[in-house]
């Protein structure tokens, strides 16, 4: 894209640059602030009200993992520190839970409350007090967890397969959904009909929970590390190839079908996708900065930042899909307001 | 990977851009628990990272130790001996995250590991090669148990075949006709490692960090006078077994007998290094494999007057010496 392209960035950003990797974006659970994850073990906080920025320091090593707070302006995050802690709306740190000298890789919390987090083969779940409600266990580390969308279900990731919990549950007879090889980043689909894997292989494996058909997406350049399901499951977008990959999940579903690809003949590959949480939009990055929009009808495609960059390292929404979160290798990070003004 | 691949090096970060990994193996007792204290405690004035196994115990209370369970992971690429450590894949994710680089970074293995899916992770895993480059594998050895250990375990083999430094440690505990009869073992299985002797794992730092082994350019380092020695008959377990040609190399005679041969045999191929001369090229052509997974590429011209011969060094097991010979000697072009 050339430089003379009109980019959203410069109009209607709020840029940072800090001194470390950012890791992860998220915005609270209110839409009251935009957090980044860095590899100095901070959050930053960008205040959409005032638009002012704050740090605050949560980890001894890097930040790990990010995910809104169940309650409204909070945060939970996870550490190579082996602390699983909470920054809440009032600035206040605090621990959920400490485990010695182990890593927490993935966090993740339900509207209702329910906070989970990864620790090597196991799965903690607490209630929004931080108590510890249970920790389910799995053959291998868990390279990814996900709620589903009502926040009933738990999935994680892991060797040969994913696991599937009810979160609920009085015992815990789980769902072993099986595919050989390493599964890692996992998503839900928002309907709760499917549960997609990346893998270590440059492919997706899906499992339709319905029936239990495998659903086999590859094709992939390189390995997929974000994906990301369209507001209503119709598409999952993910990185991983020269264009933005969408695959079909209506119609029968994925199997078989060629994926709809958006934004590629750049030869850059995508590093981060996030779907629009009320459209049919998806947020793409790319491994040089890049930054786009693409609505998915029309394939029309809105440059957001410019490319010359480090990878994009995370992309995420405003609850209202009003404001874009991005993160880059280097850490840079932006707040896009998508709000209509004049 | 889902065939023996030849590549040429790709576009991509520089060397120095990514971070030197040295794997240290090594049975229980010989010693890795007192380097890995000596490492980190010393005051070398660089960064190191230290993953250390799940039985690891080391004295020093430091955040840049890292605690792993050795998880091996088959890949489903139709290459049946590549597996990688999915831990260590993880574990190096996460530590790139971190603000500040490290000056190397060492990953400790259980005393029974086989060294090769901790190796092929750095070949095989683009994100972590993208950021991290294999350095060198280390090898210790207790010099009083080594006789024994290779008797009853294969394992003690795999890892010094693997090693492109071998640690003879606690010398001081054996005579010196013992101590030249554990070299002879540690040479009969592996002709090209460095040895050290060391007495309480006081090798210099320096000598096994940042060693850069598996740079195509230091397989040149190969001992010239490796085909000069007796070559033992092994009745069974680790050994190589190397060969030297006068005419130049067809190129493309070379990569298809060396493919099928990788594709075929890689399970019991530990290591293969050699120095190709190609017909009317001054550039000799360095080529390395660990399985089945090879590299290969040109590297610094021929000296002037230096006889281009060929060298290629194969350590496995089950290793046919007349037909890995005449294979060899077939891809010379026609005399």
């Amino acid at each position: 894209m050339s430089a003379t392209l009109d980019y959203l960035i410069d109009r209607r950003g709020h840029p940072a640059r800090f001194d470390a990797p950012a890791v992860a974006a998220c915005f609270d659970r209110a839409g009251q602030t935009a957090a980044f994850a860095l590899g100095d073990g901070t959050l930053r906080l960008f205040d959409l009200g005032d638009g002012g920025w704050s740090s605050h320091a949560l980890h001894a090593g890097a930040v790990l993992a990010l995910a809104p707070d169940g309650a409204p302006g909070g945060f939970i995050t996870g550490g190579d520190d082996g602390a699983f802690r909470r920054l809440a709306a009032d600035g206040t740190i605090s621990d959920i839970a400490r485990f010695a000298r182990r890593w927490v890789e993935h966090v993740a919390s339900t509207e209702s409350g329910t906070l989970a987090c990864a620790v090597a083969k196991t799965a903690h779940l607490f209630d929004g007090a931080g108590t510890t409600l249970k920790s389910l266990d799995h053959p291998s580390s868990i390279g990814g967890i996900c709620f589903d969308a009502r926040g009933k279900r738990i999935v994680a990731s892991h060797y040969n397969g994913c696991t599937l919990w009810f979160v609920a549950a009085r015992t815990d007879s789980p769902r072993k959904l099986e595919w050989k090889g390493s599964h890692l980043a996992v998503a839900f689909h928002p309907e709760g009909d499917a549960v997609v894997s990346a893998m270590q292989e440059n492919a997706l494996h899906g499992w339709r929970l319905a029936d239990g058909q495998d659903m086999r997406m590859s094709g992939y350049p390189s390995k997929i590390r974000s994906l990301s399901f369209t507001r209503n499951g119709k598409w999952l977008a993910t990185s991983g190839a020269d264009a933005v990959v969408l695959w079909p999940f209506f119609g029968g579903g994925p199997m078989g079908k060629a994926p709809m690809e958006i934004a590629g003949g750049a030869g850059v590959l995508v590093s981060a996708v996030a779907c629009h949480p009320k459209q049919d939009v998806v947020a793409a990055g790319f491994a040089d900065g890049l930054v786009i929009l693409a609505d998915i009808a029309t394939q029309r495609v809105l440059p957001v930042c410019p490319s010359g960059g480090a990878a994009i390292s995370a992309l995420a929404w405003h609850p209202t899909g009003a404001f874009l979160a991005t993160a880059d290798e280097s850490g840079g990070v932006a707040v896009i307001d998508l709000t209509s003004k004049g | 990977m889902s065939d023996t691949t030849m590549t040429a090096p790709e576009a991509g970060p520089a060397a120095d851009a990514t971070v030197p990994v040295t794997v240290l193996t090594g049975f229980l007792g010989a010693g890795k628990t007192t380097l890995l204290n000596r490492i980190l405690t010393e005051n070398h004035g660089r960064r190191y990272a230290v993953i250390i196994n799940e039985f690891g115990e080391l004295g020093v209370d430091n955040d840049l130790v890292v605690d792993s369970d050795e998880e091996i992971f088959e890949m489903n690429n139709g290459c049946i001996c590549c597996t990688v450590r999915g831990d260590l894949i993880r574990i190096l994710g996460g530590l790139f995250k971190r603000a500040g680089r490290f000056d190397g970074i060492i990953v400790e293995t259980t005393g029974l590991a086989n060294p090769a899916p901790v190796a092929q992770t750095f070949f095989v895993d683009e994100g972590v090669r993208a950021r991290a480059r294999l350095d060198a594998i280390v090898t210790m050895v207790d010099a009083r148990n080594l006789p024994a250990r290779l008797e009853d375990s294969p394992e003690a083999s795999a890892q010094i075949a693997f090693a492109d430094i071998v640690i003879i440690n606690k010398t001081d505990l054996v005579t010196a006709a013992e101590l030249a009869e554990v070299e002879a073992r540690v040479r009969a299985i592996n002709p090209l490692a460095t040895l050290h002797h060391a007495t309480r794992a006081d090798v210099p730092v320096a000598t096994l960090l940042d060693r850069d082994a598996f740079a195509l350019d230091r397989i040149l380092a190969m001992d010239p006078n490796f085909l000069t020695e007796d070559t033992h008959s092994h009745a069974q377990g680790i050994y190589s077994v190397s060969f030297a040609v006068d005419r130049p190399i067809d190129p493309e005679k070379f990569q298809s007998w060396i493919g099928g041969l990788l594709a075929e045999k890689g399970a019991d191929l530990l290591r293969t290094k050699g120095v190709i001369a190609h017909p009317g090229e001054d550039r000799r052509f360095a080529f390395q494999a660990v399985h089945m997974i090879a590299d290969g590429d040109y590297i610094g011209p021929w000296k002037p007057g230096e006889p281009r011969r060929s060298k290629i060094v194969f350590i496995g097991r089950d290793l046919n010496r007349p037909q890995l010979r005449r294979g060899f000697e077939a891809c010379q072009v026609p005399a």
